[in-house]
């Protein structure tokens, strides 16, 4: 996988875990961390995902451009 | 891959990314003007050579934070960010999704000017926005919380743009992977991105409130808990990546260990954040033993990554000169290009980030943070930050990246070097003497400490020291941001094009072969100190025949 995508999806799993904890463990108890903690995840998953399309339009490219005609 | 200076790089831009990156400096450096000009007025309040009436003191003080704190780091570090991206993560550097970028510009435009009016005209809220104070005048509450939400979206657009640019060059590229710079501006961006959600949820319920479409906020506090979090763990995130991306062109060559372990650097800062956030909340009196305990092991990590930076940053600097031939125990650090005016506030900026640094791991004892967090030592250590660390390398990378925009240096050349250390010094005095009135409980928002003749004798003296001290620190800051907004109206010598370079590939053995011990004996020091000054607050607290509780800062 791509270094960097590889990054931004680690730093989601972190962030995902994080919001959970703060959602779901008693002893935390804190919504509005976990709001913020858990949209965090989500803008590193899109992140991620956008830099996976941009990845595989760029390959899309390269194969066509190779492509006989 | 050829590597043009961030200013050379920035001259081959189009025309009008450039006008948008000279409108966000622009606007950068006239909030600091503004936010200065009421730092120095509250300056001197707090030592007692002005007094206005009390509404109005408070007003300067929120106009002071909300200015400095917000709008002129959010300016900066946009326009940072925008210039490092396109320096970077372009071949040819042009902006992709530009109108977002100056909508976003547009919108931080309109919130600093709704904040201020919302601040001149209603009731002074102070930077944290307590709805608490505006219940009188919800009207005048609305315009300040908006400017807030303006800051947050527009952030959030600049954000957009910058990643959008960094991915348009990774497909150029045939998907290759990004620089290190360029990974470091993607992760800065996502934690702008997320700041602005954490903004949204602190202000949006205020704003609806305010607006009477909502119930009055009940958890503002906790918010701005997570946000203020996310307030420290940004600038300086982006103050790291302007010292690596500065240092890569004062040298011509990236870190020593490579452009992947950079990038693991620039993640830490994001794995960093959620875990280490549990320590705000040490003042909430609901939480669980368990939860302080681990905030306060947790509290420990946080400053890990900006070590790792200074680290792979310093270690990089120090192998390259002595493999160059510079010799003795400090004979690299004359190598550093001191001609430049960013490497003089560059200098400040890091022997501010060791002093504050070292306060800050005070304040954060779970022990402590409730007897000192209501009192000067928080401005104290926190303007070591904000303006020794923080301002200092925001307006170097400004000072940096100007010839690229307009063809022209920054004017006054030798003012603007020596000016770095004149901030310096009244830094010192003025968050030495704050730290020593923090330890006796000198109160931090109050602008008159008299009480009536009540208060200790020290206080009055201290409040004169800092009150003298801030003064002459936010004159010269004023002075570098209006030298700077010289330099963007092209008062400054014709600059000369700087050579392109072309990057040698990381790890280099020859380099390698050389011992750098400077950084991590300098890490090691600061550890010590980090120690003593924990101590010696505990052994001052002991000794002191009160209890005393705070509300957080």
């Amino acid at each position: 996988m791509d270094e960097d995508v590889l990054a931004l999806a680690i730093v989601f799993a972190v962030w995902a875990l994080l919001a959970a904890a703060y959602a779901l463990v008693p002893m935390f108890d804190m919504p509005a961390a976990a709001r913020v903690w858990g949209a965090g995840a989500a803008v590193f998953l899109a992140l991620a995902l956008w830099v996976l399309v941009s990845i595989g339009k760029a390959a899309r490219g390269r194969r066509g451009a190779r492509a006989p005609r | 891959m050829e590597h043009l200076e961030i200013s050379a790089a920035l001259a081959r831009a189009p025309a009008r990314d450039k006008a948008l990156l000279k409108s966000l400096f622009a606007a950068a450096l006239a909030t600091l003007a503004a936010g200065v000009v009421a730092g120095a007025l509250v300056a001197l309040t707090r030592g007692g050579a002005t007094a206005p009436a009390p509404e109005n003191g408070y007003r300067l003080l929120t106009s002071h934070g909300v200015s400095a704190f917000f709008f002129w780091l959010y300016f900066a570090q946009a326009a940072l960010l925008l210039a490092l991206v396109m320096a970077h993560g372009r071949a040819r550097p042009a902006l992709a999704l530009r109108a977002f970028a100056w909508l976003g510009g547009a919108l931080m435009l309109a919130g600093f000017a709704a904040t201020q009016a919302g601040t001149w005209l209603g009731a002074p809220l102070l930077y944290d926005g307590e709805p608490d104070l505006a219940q009188d005048d919800r009207d005048h509450a609305l315009l300040f919380y908006a400017g807030y939400l303006g800051l947050a979206l527009g952030l959030a657009c600049i954000a957009l743009s910058a990643i959008a640019t960094a991915i348009a060059g990774k497909a150029e590229r045939g998907g290759a992977p990004w620089s290190a710079v360029t990974f470091g501006a993607v992760a800065w961006a996502g934690l702008i991105l997320v700041s602005g959600v954490a903004m949204l949820n602190t202000f949006l319920p205020a704003v609806l409130w305010a607006a009477g479409a909502g119930a009055p906020p009940t958890d503002h506090s906790t918010g701005w808990h997570i946000l203020f979090h996310n307030l420290h763990y940004l600038p300086l995130m982006g103050t790291v990546l302007v010292w690596y991306a500065l240092a890569r062109d004062y040298v011509g060559a990236g870190s020593l260990f490579g452009e992947r372990f950079s990038k693991l650097v620039f993640a830490l800062y994001l794995i960093f954040v959620p875990p280490t956030s549990l320590y705000h909340m040490f003042l909430e009196p609901g939480l669980a033993p368990l939860v302080r305990a681990l905030g306060s092991v947790l509290s420990l990590f946080v400053g890990v990554p900006t070590i790792a930076a200074f680290l792979v940053i310093v270690i990089s600097l120090e192998a390259r000169a002595r493999a160059a031939g510079r010799r003795g125990a400090f004979g690299w650090a004359r190598a550093l290009p001191w001609g430049q005016p960013a490497a003089d506030a560059l200098a400040i900026a890091v022997l501010s980030l060791a002093l504050g640094g070292t306060f800050s791991f005070v304040l954060i004892q779970e022990k402590l943070a409730g007897l000192l967090s209501d009192t000067f030592f928080v401005p104290a250590y926190f303007h070591f930050l904000t303006v020794g660390t923080v301002s200092l390398t925001l307006l170097a990378g400004i000072a940096h990246a100007m010839p690229g925009l307009g063809g022209h240096a920054p004017p006054l050349r030798r003012l603007l070097r020596a000016l770095p250390y004149a901030i310096g010094a009244a830094l010192l005095v003025f968050a030495l003497a704050g730290v020593v009135g923090g330890l006796t409980g000198l109160p931090r928002r109050a602008l008159d400490v008299s009480y009536d003749g009540q208060a200790p004798a020290l206080w009055r003296t201290i409040s004169i020291v800092v009150g003298a001290a801030g003064a002459v620190m936010a004159t010269a800051v004023l002075a570098y941001a209006l030298i700077l907004l010289g330099g963007l109206a092209r008062l400054g010598a014709r600059a000369a094009a700087p050579p392109a370079r072309a990057i040698a590939p990381p790890p280099e053995r020859a380099v390698v072969r050389y011992s750098a011990w400077s950084a991590p004996a300098s890490v090691a020091v600061l550890i010590l100190a980090i120690y003593a000054a924990t101590a010696l607050a505990f052994e001052l607290m002991h000794a002191l025949p009160v209890l005393a509780s705070g509300s957080g800062h």
